[in-house]
């Protein structure tokens, strides 16, 4: 549809690709995206400082959404995967991926920001292959090398004749493809969002700017719904955080249970 | 931005799967910050606020089931004094009862025995006093008798031993004939 | 026209799991609607299925950038 109205402005639309992610040093070799994961952390940091500061039994407003934050991770995520007595030792992972993860996916609908910085996949790798690795030492250190093997590809009740086919593949699904399908999961979808993002905005400004008549038209109407699509995608960077939350409660919770 | 970006696209574009190596470092070191930081202080924090508001709570209840206990206990109390109250009033009661009428069978005794007591004098004076009076009378009577006996004869009687004889006789027909009203009469 | 065939890949690969969310939703509406007091429960089921059933179409873009 927009072919023949680009080829009458004269100028192409270069649709944004995966190139939108590729983004030049700022100074000495420092990108948006690192900028943004030290904001990141300076932001949870700030946030549940001011927040304890003067912690009281009766919380304050700043304690109350600190505390909503944590119970949330504490009691709908980590008690429901893993369980009252196993849960301590996990919850500050808990809690440092979820806010972490969620403050960086929500850059992408701050303004002037817009980024979140999850949509590169160098920071979903590192998070996804620490969580593989926590969650496969706590196995080990509960059941030994292995119990803990067996645990996790011997699922009991599986007829002998079967079990050539479903070992191997419950080893690659639970060993393997986790972290993967983790890391995978948080870029893609912060990397598909945004780039419908830009996508609507980019191309509606084209067409309001080089778009003629129909462009007038056209092009405000993506812009506004690009605004829709930014509190759809809030919803997303919100759930995509607590996804990859409960994933890893999961995943650590399996590898700790008893036996099925 | 989409100047810059052109000349990628053109090439078409870095592979996006391919992690961009400092950024994720910087990711690694802000991921350890954070998470030393929720580790060493935040959870703690909560976690013991956590478990003093518990404690609290549970403190309250404690408390809220002594109070009970106390106030249980001081009804217990009560009912009991109560109860002995209730008991004590009834045996004064009974007591009072009891005394009264002991006190009326008392009096009734007393009295009775008053009575009987004047009721005896009385007739023991009656008695004495008749007496009297019936020696007075034979005494006075045979005088008289004798008298007016020896007036009306013109005879006087001197044997004393006759005499005696005839009055005595005479007073036991006397007795004998006023004998019958005089039983019934006492 | 220009384009990679591997996209078409991507294509195909979300219809699976397209489906499969559709189903897993279908159910906790379902559930939800028959008994709303085990709501929380089944979310937390039915988001750990759509994440599960949401891989496969992962690894269908990831696949169409790695053969690009």
């Amino acid at each position: 549809m927009s072919t023949p109205v680009l080829a009458a402005d004269g100028g192409e639309f270069q649709p944004p690709g995966v190139g939108s992610f590729d983004f030049p040093p700022i100074v000495a070799g420092i990108t948006k995206p690192m900028v943004l994961l030290v904001l990141s952390i300076i932001i949870v940091g700030v946030f549940f400082w001011a927040a304890l500061r003067k912690s009281s039994l009766v919380p304050g407003k700043m304690q109350f959404a600190a505390e909503s934050t944590y119970d949330f991770v504490r009691n709908s995520i980590g008690r429901d995967m893993i369980g009252g007595k196993d849960l301590r030792p996990y919850l500050p992972l808990l809690v440092t991926v979820f806010t972490f993860i969620l403050v960086n996916n929500v850059f992408g609908f701050v303004p002037f920001l817009q980024l979140p910085t999850m949509s590169n996949p160098g920071v979903p790798y590192g998070i996804a292959l620490i969580v593989w690795l926590v969650y496969n030492g706590a196995g080990f250190a509960r059941h030994g090398a292995v119990g803990y093997l067996k645990h996790q590809t011997w699922p009991p009740g599986v007829p002998g004749w079967i079990r050539p086919l479903v070992t191997p593949l419950e080893f690659i699904s639970n060993i393997l493809v986790r972290p993967l399908t983790l890391s995978l999961r948080l870029f893609a979808n912060m990397f598909a969002g945004h780039l419908v993002l830009l996508v609507f905005i980019l191309g509606g400004e084209y067409l309001l700017l080089h778009g003629g008549v129909l462009g007038m038209v056209a092009g405000p109407l993506a812009l506004i719904l690009s605004i829709v699509l930014m509190f759809f995608e809030l919803v997303i960077q919100f759930l995509q955080a607590y996804i990859f939350t409960m994933l890893t409660a999961s995943y650590i919770g399996g590898a700790v249970a008893e036996e099925h | 931005m989409l100047n810059e970006n052109t000349t990628v696209l053109a090439q078409g574009g870095p592979n996006p799967l391919f992690p961009h190596i400092p950024e994720t470092i910087i990711g690694l070191i802000s991921f350890a910050i954070l998470y030393f930081f929720v580790h060493k202080y935040v959870v703690p924090r909560f976690e013991k606020i956590y478990q003093e508001r518990s404690q609290r709570i549970e403190g309250g209840i404690a408390r809220a089931e002594e109070a009970q206990a106390e106030a249980q206990r001081t009804l217990e109390q009560y009912k009991e004094q109560l109860a002995e109250a209730r008991s004590e009033a009834a045996r004064i009661r009974d007591d009072a009862r009891a005394e009264g009428q002991q006190i009326v069978e008392e009096m009734r005794a007393q009295a009775q025995a008053e009575s009987d007591r004047i009721v005896n004098q009385g007739q023991a004076q009656l008695a004495a006093q008749r007496s009297q009076i019936v020696a007075e009378l034979r005494a006075d009577l045979g005088r008289q008798a004798v008298d007016l006996a020896s007036r009306v004869v013109g005879e006087s009687l001197e044997d004393e031993t006759r005499r005696r004889g005839t009055v005595d006789r005479f007073l036991d027909e006397l007795e004998a004939t006023s004998a019958p009203s005089g039983s019934t009469s006492s | 026209m220009e384009g990679n065939i591997a996209i078409l890949g991507y294509g195909l690969s979300a219809i699976g799991p397209g489906i499969g969310i559709g189903l897993i939703f279908a159910a906790f509406i379902n559930g939800t609607a028959r008994q709303p007091e085990a709501r929380g429960v089944l979310q937390g089921i039915a988001i750990l299925g759509f994440a599960l059933a949401e891989a496969l179409a992962i690894f269908g873009l990831v696949l169409a950038f790695v053969f690009q």
